[in-house]
């Protein structure tokens, strides 16, 4: 089955050396950005990224074109690319980021220059200190080549690019708290509204794009909106890039063109279960979203199929399970995620997580109290009412929404299961112990 | 001021009623006027709304259906449907308060907060019955000191950053912040840098559990034991609307209440905790007469007898009269009349030459009120350092300046308190200030934009004098300046707390009751009908008192809540005027420096003790009231003051503190109207403002020396005040003395190069008026020869106030 | 009228009573010297408890003086001195005073006590000559590090200081889950002196339903 080559064809066709400029320009690379400054105006650009329907790749799944449409006129306004990639589960970002900088680069210039901002930061996980370096020398590089600066490529536009590494926050992969991070503040998101396209960086209008988003943007200047919003169905246009780890026989990063089934996507892309196990269960977007059950690989992975079966595409992270997965421990481990990335600003969040680890923990350490489900599950609707999909919550981010996720497929899906453990483990009193 | 525009209003569907409410105006407001109380913690209505502990969560319908969003942070929009009652909202709240107590220790039987907290309310009015925890809560080291005055225990905490956004946004003392994050958030100092914060005292009062106490009450009381009245702080001139707290005749805490126009709530840590001296062991308790050269208990019979045979043993003008500055008006009224009428003395002065002239402070034209910050353009403060001398309303100028955006200018010798959020900050050597006033009226070279923000008014200019050297003439030039500016308010600051209540008494040289000049002789005559015959002229200041007394013009002095030898700018005169004169009484709660050398001390209520009225800076009168009795056989001044007139064959119809005021109401013009039921406090009450002077009195310009020369040695001197420093009570409250610094000489480092001198090292410091020796510190804000002394300290106060001081390096042992 | 006409039958009839109850068993005793049994929930004079390892339980937290109806209690707490704490946690009862004449010996003091440091004993003669005497401080009411009960006043006819050891059969009648069983654990802890008290008839301690 075979994909075609959009985001990865540089990376695809140079495996040595793709990081570098001279390696990017020799198959095509800064061709949009003379394309774009030069016979474009940013209202065309603004046209194409709109017409292209492509959607937000950082897990919300909002059309880009649209967001671009919010940012307020005031000066100055800046556009920031979100680099955090710290879902459990992907790690498409990375390679984007370590394989072909520039192609990153250029879709910054292209997008600033659409946006009109002057200036422009990536924010990168602090954990990801080669695909940071490479950036910067990607930056450095284009900047010494004139794709960076004052007046760049004589267009009279001028954009300078500073790349900043986070200390260690899943939080900040929140737009708004990545900007206070930015900013030098505590990671903790902000109310909304304002929405950072009115108020953001330093209180101005602020564009906040995941990598793979902008790294898409090149294309679609040269090869034009329409052209892009033909790949794939239509609410789920493009390539993407998917993460695919767990029990597979071929992990690793794909790029997919979206309406492919499930199945298509973990058996014949992924080569299926190994050693012959069954599948029980897959994450279809991250650590965030619910689980799917075999009973579902036959729908198809767009954006709108996934939300319609109550979850996510999210960041694009599929984390696959076979029959020998303990779904407590697995939920265990998720929520034990959300439980320490708690930014511990919010009440449900900072106390609730950690008490549905806790549980979790007791559940899977032999301590169950057939109570515990009932209790799990209502601590889970304390956070994210009615435990619906999209989920509602009494949050300020979605944070303390997502660790709920995990329990609640497991008592959906494998309540029986979790049933039986807590039953074959007698309750032991007392001196419970909480690691 | 300019007229506030009529609020445009909307209608919101809350709870099914439709409401009337201002547009923009935060929901968790709006609903508590519509008489809905949506339950919160982190929501106070004078700091920025966080939406932080998620308790006032309501339903509110939007365009993708409903959802629960904070009503602390939705802005009510017209149309808006809010359901606040229903079972999706019930079980959010009770969620919420779940999760609050998860790791909350339920300590409260040893918690100071049992009783009158706001989680243990919310809990039985919305929390679960039980709860479904079973795991170990969560631990930290019981109460920490982050300062010398409050703890921390950080198991209550409930992380709603009230205590946080109050240091960001309200005090500026940002001593302590949020670290770590998730389930380990907890609230701290900085590494090795206390809280100490002027205005900590706040923190403790806004905590909606017991995480932050404070060391003086705690664990004194409980709140069911408290009994409490409404008041204001006699600590310093703004008047801060208090509530006195007290259990078995003790005063134990002083909270702020939220006064729209003068406090909002907040206090100073010196409001607050200097209740302790109310009770201090060294509290006068029995009068005191002086029998071979020692202070020996009396009874009070003898002691005024004492007093009145001496009194009446010299001519009424060789008496004089001192203090009433932190009096009530009533008994300020009674001392003034006590000394006119009874003894026929003109010599009297609430003052002790150390602010700004008698009749600028009572009649300054276009006088400002506190609230005219609210709408000012531009703020001009050219005065003392307003956070160590008048803290309270040092909040109110940074609110303006901060948070309501307000072009603030700030000129002062050194750097202040509100330097770092004004937009204009000029440092100038003191008595280079009529020159400084001259360039900024003529926008010289750095003062251009300055100047040019003053244009946009509305102006208010806060003036007072900046420090104890400085000329008082210099505010009145300033005053005079910044009339000409368009829509100008006027603020002339002193900083006792009813100075200017007892200078509208009457205890003043220049003035008679109720703003009338001693010179007015149509106001003397009004007055002659009610007091009868008036002694005649001009009476003497403090200082020329103190001139009197010592040069024999002058036999007795009368005290009342005063310390000259203490405080007067030149402590060794104030001393011998005390050594040499024939008699002196003083009525007073404390043994103080001129208390201690007096003949007769006769002891008087004070804070909470008596009831009556004070004046603030705004001449906002408000009500004092009376909630615990005078220790020993301490009397209300008024009683003493009229017993002893009776005994000098006189009578002043002092009967009790309601009929002065009548009295005051019926002879002092500026009082006409005031009686106490006006004054009773209640919701939204907070007293009168007295109508200013008609504008018959112009201010003149004075001109002021500027030929200031540095040569080697020679330095101008800043005496500048800080709000810990040697007053009695400050002393007398054992947690507030330890936080008294000593005083230093402080000097731009290029001075201190000239004078080879390092930080650390000690310097002898010599004026007109005393000399001293104090360690040297570096202190870059000052302008070159100029030296910073804190004044009112032990090591500082012989210096005096002179405007020159000759600096040596102390060289020898030691160095 | 002849005398008989005038007591008759009746007076006999009435006497009657009386003649019947001289040959009946009398409940009259010879107090002081013989003592009823008295019941166990006798709500005497209050003592202050200790720990089994002889640290006072009150914490001086005022619940007890805040629901006394009769307002005779007095408390002040004081901060714990850490090298040398008298209670366990921050505070602890530094002034602890009782006016046994305004007392009614409701025992709302015991019932609103979070420490069980406050408990009533059989001990019900407290007359005093002095009205003084009748205030009891802390140093009368605090049982000693042992369990030990104290009195103001030396042994006599009149105070049998057994008595004081025998602390009445209070519990607390309510769990802090709201139910009248004792959940988990038993949520009162031992005294110095008593030990750790059985369950009463209608209590459990083994989280069960009575």
């Amino acid at each position: 089955m075979s994909q075609p080559h959009i985001l990865t064809r540089h990376m695809v066709a140079n495996r040595t050396d793709s990081n570098t400029l001279a390696s990017y320009e020799q198959s095509g690379g800064y061709s949009a950005l003379r394309k774009g400054l030069n016979s474009m105006t940013p209202e065309q650009i603004r046209a194409e990224v709109k017409a292209s329907n492509i959607r937000g790749r950082g897990g919300a799944g909002f059309p880009t074109g649209v967001k671009w449409g919010f940012l307020a006129p005031a000066e100055p306004r800046y556009l920031v690319v979100n680099g955090d990639e710290s879902e459990p589960g992907t790690f498409k970002d990375r390679q984007l980021l370590e394989r072909d900088p520039h192609q990153l680069v250029e879709g910054i210039i292209i997008s600033a220059f659409a946006l009109n901002c002057a200036k422009a930061f990536i924010y990168i996980r602090g954990e990801y200190p080669k695909p940071a370096r490479r950036v910067q020398r990607a930056i450095d590089e284009a900047r010494a080549a004139g794709y960076l600066g004052d007046n760049i490529l004589g267009s009279g536009f001028s954009l300078d690019i500073t790349l900043h590494l986070g200390a260690g926050a899943y939080i900040c992969g929140e737009e708004t708290a990545l900007l206070n991070s930015l900013e030098g503040r505590r990671g903790e998101p902000r109310l909304k509204p304002p929405f950072p396209a009115v108020e953001g960086l330093y209180a101005k209008p602020t564009i906040v794009n995941n990598v793979e988003t902008l790294s898409n943007v090149p294309w679609i200047v040269n090869n034009g909106g329409a052209a892009y919003a033909a790949i794939g169905p239509e609410r789920s246009a493009g390539t993407r890039m998917f993460s695919l780890s767990g029990h597979v026989n071929n992990p690793g990063n794909y790029e997919i063109v979206m309406g492919l089934t499930w199945r298509e996507f973990i058996y014949d892309l992924g080569g299926g279960v190994p050693d012959g196990r069954e599948l029980k269960c897959w994450i279809p977007g991250g650590a965030s979203a619910p689980w799917f059950t075999p009973d579902l690989l036959d729908t198809l992975v767009t954006i709108d199929d996934v939300g319609q079966n109550g979850s996510m595409l999210g960041s694009g992270a599929v984390v696959v399970m076979d029959e020998t997965t303990n779904v407590v421990h697995a939920a265990h481990r998720l929520v034990r995620f959300f439980a320490h990335e708690s930014c511990g600003q919010c009440t449900p969040c900072r106390e609730g997580t950690t008490w549905l680890e806790r549980v979790l923990w007791r559940i899977g350490h032999g301590m169950g109290r057939p109570e515990d489900i009932d209790l799990l599950l209502d601590v889970c609707d304390n956070i994210s009412p009615g435990l619906r999909w999209p989920p509602a919550m009494t949050t300020i981010c979605p944070l303390g929404p997502s660790a709920t996720a995990p329990v609640n497929s497991i008592m959906t899906h494998f309540r029986p299961e979790v049933e039986a453990m807590i039953a074959a483990n007698e309750l032991v009193q007392g001196g419970v112990s909480i690691g | 001021m300019a007229d506030t525009p009529q609020p445009e209003l909307v209608t919101i569907t809350l709870n099914g009623v439709d409401t009337e409410v201002r547009k923009g105006q935060l929901l968790i407001d709006a609903a508590e006027q519509a008489g809905t109380y949506i339950p919160r913690f982190c929501y106070q209505n004078r700091l920025k709304p966080v939406g932080l502990c998620r308790m006032c969560l309501v339903e509110v319908e939007g365009p993708r259906g409903t959802a629960l969003v904070p009503s602390c942070t939705q802005p009510c929009t017209e149309g808006l449907v809010v359901d606040s009652e229903n079972a999706v909202v019930h079980k959010a709240q009770e969620g919420v308060l779940e999760f609050l107590l998860l790791n909350h220790p339920l300590d409260c039987p040893v918690c100071d907060k049992g009783g009158e907290c706001p989680l243990q309310d919310h809990t039985v009015a919305y929390g679960p019955g039980e709860s479904r925890f079973v795991e170990e809560k969560r631990h930290y080291e019981k109460p920490i000191e982050i300062s010398d005055l409050v703890l921390l225990d950080r198991e209550r905490c409930i992380l709603c950053a009230r205590c946080t956004r109050f240091c960001d946004e309200i005090s500026g003392d940002s001593l302590i912040e949020f670290v770590d994050r998730g389930n380990g958030t907890q609230i701290l100092t900085f590494f090795d840098e206390p809280f100490a914060s002027y205005f900590s005292g706040n923190t403790v009062q806004i905590c909606p559990v017991g995480a932050l106490t404070a060391k003086p009450y705690r664990f004194r009381a409980r709140p069911w034991d408290l009994e409490a009245i409404e008041s204001i702080s006699m600590v310093d001139s703004v008047g801060s609307k208090v509530s006195v707290q007290t259990s078995q005749n003790q005063v134990l805490r002083i909270n702020g209440v939220d006064s729209d126009t003068t406090n909002h709530g907040w206090l100073s840590d010196k409001d607050r905790f200097t209740l302790q001296a109310i009770h201090s062991e060294d509290r006068l308790r029995v009068p005191l007469v002086r029998k071979d050269g020692e202070l020996v208990e009396a009874s009070w019979g003898e002691a005024l007898e004492l007093v009145a045979e001496r009194l009446g043993s010299v001519r009424g003008d060789e008496v004089a009269g001192l203090g009433a500055a932190r009096s009530t008006n009533e008994e300020a009224y009674t001392f003034a009349k006590f000394l006119r009428s009874v003894v026929v003395t003109p010599h009297m002065d609430a003052q002790l030459d150390d602010a700004l002239s008698d009749e600028f402070l009572a009649a300054t034209l276009n006088r400002a009120e506190i609230n005219d910050l609210e709408t000012a353009g531009t703020i001009l403060v050219w005065a003392g350092d307003l956070k160590e001398e008048l803290p309270v309303l040092y909040l109110r100028v940074r609110r303006a300046a901060t948070i309501l955006g307000a072009t603030l200018i700030v000129i002062h010798p050194r750097r202040t308190g509100l330097s770092d959020v004004a937009d204009h900050v000029f440092t100038y050597r003191p008595g280079e200030g009529a020159d400084t006033l001259r360039r900024l009226k003529a926008g010289d070279g750095p003062f251009a934009e300055a100047r040019q923000a003053l244009d946009s008014g509305p102006v208010m200019t806060i003036v007072g004098r900046t420090g104890g050297a400085e000329d008082p003439r210099l505010a009145e030039s300033v005053a005079a300046f910044a009339r000409t500016l368009p829509d100008a308010a006027i603020m002339p600051l002193a900083r006792r707390a009813n100075v200017y209540g007892a200078l509208d008494m009457g205890v003043s040289a220049d003035l008679l009751p109720g703003r009338v000049s001693v010179r007015d002789t149509e106001g003397r005559t009004a007055l002659e009908d009610a007091w009868g015959p008036l002694p005649e002229g001009r009476g003497k200041h403090a200082t020329e008192i103190l001139q009197g007394l010592k040069s024999g013009d002058l036999k007795a002095l009368i005290t009342l809540g005063a310390d000259p030898v203490g405080n007067h700018p030149q402590p060794a005169l104030a001393g011998e005027a005390v050594e040499s004169a024939e008699f002196v009484v003083s009525l007073d709660t404390l043994l103080n420096a001129t208390s201690a050398r007096a003949d007769v001390v006769l002891p008087v209520a004070g804070f909470g003790e008596s009831e009556g009225t004070a004046t603030n800076l705004e001449g906002r009168v408000q009500k004092l009231n009376r909630i615990i009795p005078p220790p020993g056989q301490a009397r209300t001044t008024w009683s003493v003051l009229d017993d002893l007139a009776r005994r000098m064959g006189a009578t002043l119809g002092a009967h009790d503190a309601e009929t002065i005021m009548k009295e005051i109401a019926s002879i002092a013009p500026a009082y006409a109207g005031i009686d106490w039921a006006l004054l009773d406090w209640g919701e939204g009450r907070d007293g009168v403002v007295l109508p200013g002077p008609d504008g018959t009195q112009p201010l003149q310009h004075m001109p002021v020396e500027t030929s200031v020369t540095a040569t080697t040695g020679r330095f101008t001197l800043h005496l500048g005040r800080v709000l810990y420093d040697n007053a009695d009570v400050v002393r007398n409250s054992p947690s507030l003395d330890v936080l008294v610094q000593p005083a230093s000489a402080a000097f731009h480092p290029r001075d201190l190069a000239v004078l080879a001198v390092q930080p650390g090292d000690s310097v002898r410091l010599a004026g007109d008026y005393g000399t001293v020796e104090l360690a040297v510190r570096a202190d870059e804000s000052l302008a070159e020869g100029t030296v910073y002394v804190q004044a009112n300290m032990d090591n500082s106060r012989a210096l005096g106030a002179s405007l020159i001081v000759q600096v040596d390096a102390v060289r020898g042992e030691g160095s | 009228m002849s005398f008989m006409d005038t007591i008759g039958l009746g007076g006999f009839k009435g006497f009657a009573v009386t003649f019947r109850q001289i040959f009946t068993k009398k409940v009259t005793r010879k107090y002081p010297d013989e003592k009823r049994q008295k019941p166990q929930r006798f709500h005497g004079r209050h003592v202050l408890n200790r720990y089994e390892d002889g640290m006072e339980k009150c914490i001086g937290c005022e619940l007890c003086a805040g629901v006394c109806p009769a307002r005779c209690i007095y408390v002040r707490g004081a901060d714990n001195p850490p090298e040398n704490p008298v209670s366990p946690g921050e505070r602890f009862g530094f002034v602890y005073e009782i006016n046994m004449l305004r007392c009614i010996f409701c025992g709302l003091c015991v019932e609103a006590c979070p420490t069980t440091a406050i408990t009533m004993t059989q001990l019900f003669e407290m007359s005093v000559t002095d009205r003084q005497d009748a205030i009891y401080t802390k140093n009368e009411l605090l049982v000693e590090p042992d369990g030990t009960p104290n009195h103001s006043q030396p042994a006599g006819p009149l105070i049998d200081l057994n008595e004081l050891k025998l602390s009445d059969g209070w519990m607390r009648a309510t769990s802090p889950a709201g139910r009248a069983a004792y959940e988990g654990i038993p949520h009162w802890p031992g005294s110095a002196g008593a030990g750790v008290r059985p369950p009463e008839r209608g209590q459990r301690s083994d989280g069960g339903e009575v």
